[in-house]
C-alpha cells in the first residue's frame, strides 16, 4: 500500500472515527483504526464493538487532489498514536506507505515515522444492514431530538433496555422516550417519507451522544436504517453504525396522566434560574432537592432547606396558576435538565398531587414533553 | 562491707517463675512438654477455674522412681541434656531444668508418678516437700498443680480474667495438639471438652478438632525439602482467610515457636491471592539438623534463631506457593443470602406506582448468540473454544480421612500408638496428580448482569466473573513483567547529587552488595564515614521520587541482599491494570466476554485479582438444585 493525502483531510476524517475507539476493551484490535485504500478513495475505521464509525475521503472532492492513490491495500494501526502522529506532522503532505510484515511507513515533511501495524483482515467486518427501512432526518433536526431526550437514559446497567432511547416510528410520527425510572423525556417528531411500517428500537444512550458530536448544525440529511440488531447513520462521507439494546422497552404512554389538578404557566428561564440558585443549597444535601409551592396572587415559591447549611426562598410571578393548591419537591437537577431540553420557552407544568409524577411541557406545542417524580418528603 | 550475699535457692526459684510462669498457660505447657517429652502418648489436662484454682496434667508417659520424682523439683535438675555438647543438639522441649522448681515455688504441688516398678506420690508446698508416700503402679505421671501464684499475691493479682487465661491456655493446647497429632490430647475446663485429639497422627484430623471440619476441608498439605531442612503443613486455600495472623503456627523441630520472617514468608507465598489484611490459616513443621537452630534464646523459648534463614525462607515460599497455585479454584457459594431491598425516597416508576403486571419488560427470550451474527466475525479462535471439551475440571476428592472425624465424639484414648512420623505426611501422589490437572473451567458465556459480571456456565454449574476484576487479573500479569523491563543504563545526571547516610553495619552490608545495585543502575560512591552519594539515577525514575526509590532499593539490598525491580514497581503494576481495565457497568458483548474469559485462562492465577478479591465464583449444580428443593 502506497499513497500521499492531505493532513487536514486526513485529521478530519481521524477526528470522527475516534469518537468510537475505545481505550478499554477486551478485543486488542479494537484499539486501532483500520484504513482501506482503494483507488476512489480512503476509509478509516474505527469501533468499540458498540459503536463503529466509517468515514469517507475521496481521491478527489470539488475539483481538488485529495489522495494520490500509488498502491491500494489496508493496515491497522494503533488509534491513538496514530492520531498523535497525525496531529503533529509539520506538513499538509503526508505519504503512507506499508510494506511487508505491516511496516508502516509515515513521511511528512523531513519526519519520518516507522509503525508498527497489525492484519487488516483480523479487524471485525462493519454489518450489513438491509435498506428496506430508511428514513430521512435533517442533521440539525437530529441533533435537537437527541439533546431533548437522551440526557434522561439511565445510566446503571442494572436494567439494560433503559440506558437506551426508545425510538418507535408510528403512524406518521416518530416518537423518542429515553427514562431512567425517576423521570422521562418524551420527543415527538412527524417527518415525511417516514416508513408505513410500524417499528420501534432502541438505541444506547452513549451511541446517541457521540453521534451528535459528529453531526453538524446544518440540514444537511441523515439517513437512517433500522434493523432488528443495528442502526445505522448515514451522511454524506461518514458511516455511523450502533448496536440496539436487547428487551423490551416499557410502555410509557401509560405513564403519562391524562388529568390533572394544579396548573402553572410560567417563564421557563426563570423558573430555571430560580431552581439553580435554590440547588446551591440543596447540593450539600445528599438529594438534591428543592421545595415548589403555590401562593396567592399566581406566585410560586422555591426553597430548599439543609439543616446545616442554611435554607433559600425565591418567589417568582407566573403567567397563570389554576386548580388546587399545592406542596411539592422533587429534584433540582431533573428539573433543570428538564427545563434546558424545552429551552427556555414559556413551559406549562402540570400537577396531579404532591405524590403523583408531573409534566412540563411547552406553551406552544406538545412535541417535547418532561415528566418528573416527585420526590417524598415526609 | 558483707551487702552482697548469694540468694537463697527458693528466692531465685522464685525469681525464675517470673520469667517461666507467667500465667496458668505457662504451667500447663511446662508440664505438657515435659509430658510429651517422657514419650506419652495420651496426655488429659484438667483445670480448674481456668488453672487458677488446680491444673492437673496426666501422661501415660515414662514415669519416675522416688529418687527422681524428688530431685526434679530441685533446680537445674534435668533428664534432657548431659553436658555442654547437648546444649546445641537439643531434641527435647525443656532442657533448662528451671521450670518445675519455678513452679513449685509458686503453688502447691501433688505429684504421683510411676515407672511401672515403683511408684510414688510427693506432696509440695511453695517448693518444700512436705509428704510423700507410696502410689499405685500406673505407669506415667499425674501431676496437679494447685493455688498457682498462692504466694505472689503481686502475680495473683494481675491475673486476667478466667476467660483470658482460659483462652491463653486453649490456644496453647491447640498448637501442642497440631505439633503433636500422634498424640491424644484432652483439655477439660470443669466438665467441658475444650479440645480432644485422637492421636492417630494424623494432622488434617487435628486441624478439623480445632479449626473445624469445613476449614480442615479447604487447607492443603504440602511438602518441601532443600539441603538442610525439611518443611511439611497444611494451609488454607485463599478462600477461606483470617483477620489475624494467630492462625498461623509455626512449629520448629517438634517446638511451638514464633518467627516473624517464616511467618513473612508464608504470607508472601500467598502474595496477590489474599486481600489486605487478610492471612491464611496454616500449619508449618520444619524439621531441621538441631545445630543449626538455637532455642536457648529465651525461658519461655518461644523465640528461635535459625541459620541458614535465607534458605529456609525460599523453600517456604516457593513450596507453598506452588501448592496455593494448584489448589486454586473459583470459590463455590453454599448458602443464599436474602437482599434487603432498598428504600430511597426517590420514587421509582416501576415500583410504587399503579403502573405493573401488564408489560414489565420481559428480556428476549431468543438466544443472545442468534441475535449478533452479523459485527464481528473476524478473528475470534472458535478452536480454542472446541479443542479442551473434554473439560479438565475435576473437584477434588474430600479427604476421606476428614470424614473420619465424625468418630472423634466416641474416640477413646488410644493406648499405645507408634509415634512415626511419616503417618501425618500427606501422600505425595495426591499433589502430583493434581498438577496435571488444569484447574480453570472450560466456560461457556451466558450472559451479563448489570453490565458488571459475566455470567458463564460450565458442566458442573455456573460461574459468576467480575470483568473488571478478571481483566485487572490479565493486565497485572502482563505488566508486572513489563515493569522490570527498565534500562538501567540510561541514567539522569543529577546537578546536586543525593546523599544517604546510613549506620557503621548497614554500610558494611551496602558496600558487600554494591553490585547488585549498580545492576539496576545505582552508583553508590563513598562519601565520608558511612555515607554515600548518588550522582545520576536511571531515567525511569518517576520524577520527585527518585530519593524514595533509592532508598527503597537499598532498603531491598540490606534486607534481601538483592534487588527486584519488578517487586518494587508492584504497586504501579497493579494500578496500571487497574485504570486500564475496563470498569464495572460496562457493557460487553458475548464476544468480548468470550475473549475475555479466554485470556483468563491464560492466567497463572485467574482466580484474584491484584488485590486479593475474587475473580470468579462458582455455584454448583447440586447447590442450584439444593435452592429449588430438586434434591432435598
Amino acid at each position: 500500500m502506497k499513497f500521499d493525502i492531505m493532513r487536514d483531510r486526513l485529521l478530519d476524517g481521524l477526528n470522527d472515527v475516534m469518537k468510537a475507539v475505545s481505550s478499554k476493551t477486551t478485543i486488542p484490535i479494537l484499539t486501532g483504526i483500520k484504513i482501506d485504500v482503494s483507488e476512489e478513495g480512503m476509509r478509516l475505521t474505527g469501533s468499540d464493538a458498540d459503536i463503529t464509525i466509517q468515514t469517507y475521503i475521496p481521491v478527489e472532492e470539488n475539483g481538488e487532489q485529495l489522495i494520490n492513490v500509488e498502491k491500494p491495500g489496508s493496515i491497522v494501526l494503533q488509534a491513538k498514536m496514530f492520531n498523535e502522529i497525525v496531529r503533529k506532522l509539520p506538513t499538509n503532505d503526508v505519504e503512507f506507505e506499508v510494506s511487508e510484515k505491516f511496516q508502516t511507513r509515515i513521511r511528512s515533511g523531513k519526519s519520518d515515522f516507522h509503525l508498527i501495524g497489525l492484519d487488516s483482515t483480523e479487524y471485525p467486518l462493519l454489518p450489513e444492514l438491509s435498506e428496506d427501512n430508511q428514513f430521512t432526518v435533517p442533521a440539525d433536526l437530529l441533533k435537537s431530538i437527541i439533546r431533548e431526550t437522551v440526557f434522561a437514559v439511565s445510566t446503571s446497567e442494572s436494567r439494560p433496555v433503559l440506558t437506551g432511547v426508545h425510538w418507535q416510528i408510528k403512524d406518521g410520527e416518530l416518537v423518542c422516550v429515553a427514562t431512567d425510572s425517576h423521570r422521562l423525556a418524551r420527543r415527538k417528531v412527524t417527518l415525511e417519507h417516514l416508513p408505513s411500517e410500524q417499528s420501534s428500537v432502541v438505541v444506547p444512550g452513549k451511541s446517541l451522544t457521540e453521534l451528535s458530536k459528529i453531526l453538524n448544525d446544518a440540514t444537511t440529511p441523515v439517513d437512517i436504517v433500522m434493523t432488528n440488531q443495528q442502526v445505522l447513520f448515514k451522511t454524506n462521507d461518514v458511516l455511523f453504525f450502533s448496536r440496539l439494546l436487547e428487551g423490551n422497552y416499557p410502555d410509557t404512554s401509560r405513564l403519562i396522566p391524562e388529568e390533572y389538578k394544579t396548573d402553572v404557566t410560567v417563564n421557563g428561564r426563570s423558573l430555571l434560574q430560580a431552581i439553580d440558585r435554590a440547588s446551591l443549597l440543596a447540593r450539600e444535601d445528599r438529594n438534591n432537592v428543592v421545595r415548589f409551592t403555590t401562593m396567592q396572587d399566581d406566585t410560586i415559591e422555591i426553597s430548599s432547606n439543609s439543616p446545616e447549611v442554611g435554607k433559600v426562598e425565591e418567589q417568582i410571578q407566573v403567567s397563570s396558576l389554576v386548580g388546587e393548591e399545592l406542596k411539592i419537591s422533587f429534584s433540582a437537577k431533573y428539573m433543570m435538565d428538564a427545563l434546558k431540553a424545552i429551552d427556555g420557552q414559556d413551559v406549562v407544568i402540570q400537577f396531579t398531587g404532591a405524590m403523583r409524577p408531573f409534566i412540563i411541557r411547552s406553551v406552544h406545542d406538545d412535541a417535547i414533553l418532561q415528566l418528573i417524580l416527585p420526590v417524598r418528603t415526609y | 562491707m558483707g551487702h552482697i550475699h548469694i540468694m537463697d535457692e527458693f528466692l531465685s526459684n522464685k525469681i525464675a517463675a517470673g520469667e517461666v510462669v507467667e500465667r496458668p498457660s505457662s504451667v500447663v505447657k511446662e508440664l505438657v512438654e515435659n509430658a510429651i517429652d517422657a514419650g506419652s502418648t495420651s496426655i488429659e489436662v484438667i483445670l480448674e477455674e481456668a488453672g487458677l484454682t488446680s491444673i492437673q496434667v496426666i501422661d501415660n508417659g515414662s514415669g519416675m522412681d522416688e529418687a527422681d520424682a524428688l530431685k526434679s523439683f530441685q533446680r537445674h535438675a534435668t533428664s534432657k541434656i548431659e553436658n555442654e555438647h547437648d546444649l546445641f543438639r537439643i531434641r527435647t522441649l525443656g532442657f533448662r531444668g528451671e521450670a518445675l522448681a519455678s513452679i513449685a515455688s509458686v503453688s502447691k504441688i501433688t505429684l504421683i508418678t510411676s515407672n511401672g516398678e515403683v511408684g510414688i506420690e510427693v506432696q509440695l508446698e511453695g517448693g518444700h516437700v512436705i509428704d510423700k508416700k507410696p502410689a499405685p503402679l500406673r505407669k506415667g505421671t499425674d501431676m496437679k498443680v494447685s493455688q498457682l501464684f498462692y504466694n505472689t499475691p503481686a502475680r495473683l493479682k494481675y491475673m486476667k480474667t478466667i476467660q483470658t487465661e482460659l483462652g491463653h491456655t486453649i490456644d496453647l493446647m491447640n498448637r501442642l495438639a497440631l505439633c503433636y497429632p500422634e498424640i491424644a490430647f484432652k483439655l477439660r475446663h470443669h466438665d467441658h471438652i475444650l479440645l480432644q485429639t485422637n492421636g492417630r497422627g494424623d494432622l488434617r484430623q487435628v486441624l478439623a478438632a480445632i479449626y473445624g471440619i469445613a476449614n480442615a476441608k479447604k487447607m492443603v498439605p504440602f511438602e518441601g525439602e532443600s539441603r538442610d531442612y525439611k518443611i511439611s503443613g497444611f494451609a488454607t486455600i485463599p478462600e477461606i482467610t483470617r483477620a489475624s495472623k494467630n492462625y498461623m503456627s509455626i512449629f520448629v523441630n517438634g517446638r511451638w515457636v514464633r518467627h516473624f520472617t517464616v511467618q513473612k514468608a508464608i504470607i508472601d507465598a500467598y502474595h496477590t491471592f489474599l486481600p489486605i489484611g487478610r492471612f491464611p490459616i496454616s500449619v508449618i513443621h520444619i524439621e531441621g539438623d538441631p545445630f543449626l537452630t538455637d532455642v536457648n534464646v529465651h525461658p519461655s523459648k518461644q523465640q528461635i534463631r535459625l541459620s541458614k534463614e535465607a534458605e529456609l525462607m525460599d523453600l517456604i515460599e516457593k513450596t507453598l506457593h506452588k501448592v496455593i497455585r494448584q489448589s486454586m479454584q473459583a470459590p463455590e457459594i453454599a448458602e443464599k443470602k436474602k437482599k434487603v431491598p432498598q428504600t430511597g425516597e426517590q420514587i421509582n416508576f416501576w415500583k410504587s406506582m399503579n403502573y405493573n403486571n401488564t408489560s414489565m419488560p420481559q428480556f428476549n427470550e431468543k438466544p443472545k448468540q442468534e441475535e449478533e451474527p452479523t459485527l464481528f466475525l473476524g478473528p475470534f479462535p472458535q478452536d480454542v473454544l472446541n479443542s479442551s471439551s473434554n473439560s479438565g475440571f475435576v473437584k477434588e476428592e474430600t479427604w476421606e480421612q476428614v470424614n473420619s472425624t465424625d468418630n472423634l465424639a466416641e474416640s477413646k484414648l488410644p493406648v499405645e500408638q507408634d509415634i512415626n512420623d511419616e503417618e501425618y505426611v500427606m501422600p505425595i501422589e495426591e499433589s502430583d496428580e493434581k498438577e496435571t490437572k488444569d484447574p480453570f473451567p472450560e466456560l461457556e458465556v451466558v450472559g451479563q448482569i448489570h453490565g458488571t459480571y459475566i455470567v458463564a456456565q460450565s458442566e458442573d454449574g455456573f460461574y459468576l466473573i467480575d470483568q473488571h476484576a478478571a481483566q485487572e487479573r490479565i493486565k497485572y500479569e502482563f505488566f508486572k513483567e513489563k515493569v522490570g523491563e527498565v534500562d538501567p543504563n540510561e541514567r539522569q545526571t543529577l546537578l546536586f547529587p543525593l546523599t544517604f547516610h546510613y549506620s557503621a553495619d548497614e554500610a558494611l552490608v551496602l558496600r558487600e552488595n554494591m553490585t547488585h545495585l549498580i545492576d539496576v543502575g545505582v552508583i553508590l560512591e563513598e562519601f565520608g564515614t558511612n555515607s554515600f552519594v548518588v550522582r545520576e539515577h536511571p531515567a525511569w525514575f518517576p520524577k520527585d521520587f527518585e530519593e524514595e526509590i533509592i532508598e527503597e532499593l537499598i532498603e531491598q539490598v540490606l534486607r534481601e541482599r538483592k534487588t527486584d525491580i519488578r517487586k518494587l514497581r508492584e504497586d504501579a503494576a497493579i494500578m496500571m491494570s487497574c485504570k486500564r481495565s475496563i470498569k464495572a457497568n460496562h457493557y460487553l458483548n458475548t464476544q468480548q466476554m468470550e475473549v475475555l474469559i479466554q485470556d483468563l485462562k491464560k492466567m497463572v492465577n485467574p482466580f484474584t485479582c491484584p488485590h486479593g478479591r475474587p475473580v470468579i465464583v462458582h455455584f454448583k449444580t447440586y447447590e442450584i438444585e439444593k435452592m429449588f428443593k430438586r434434591v432435598m
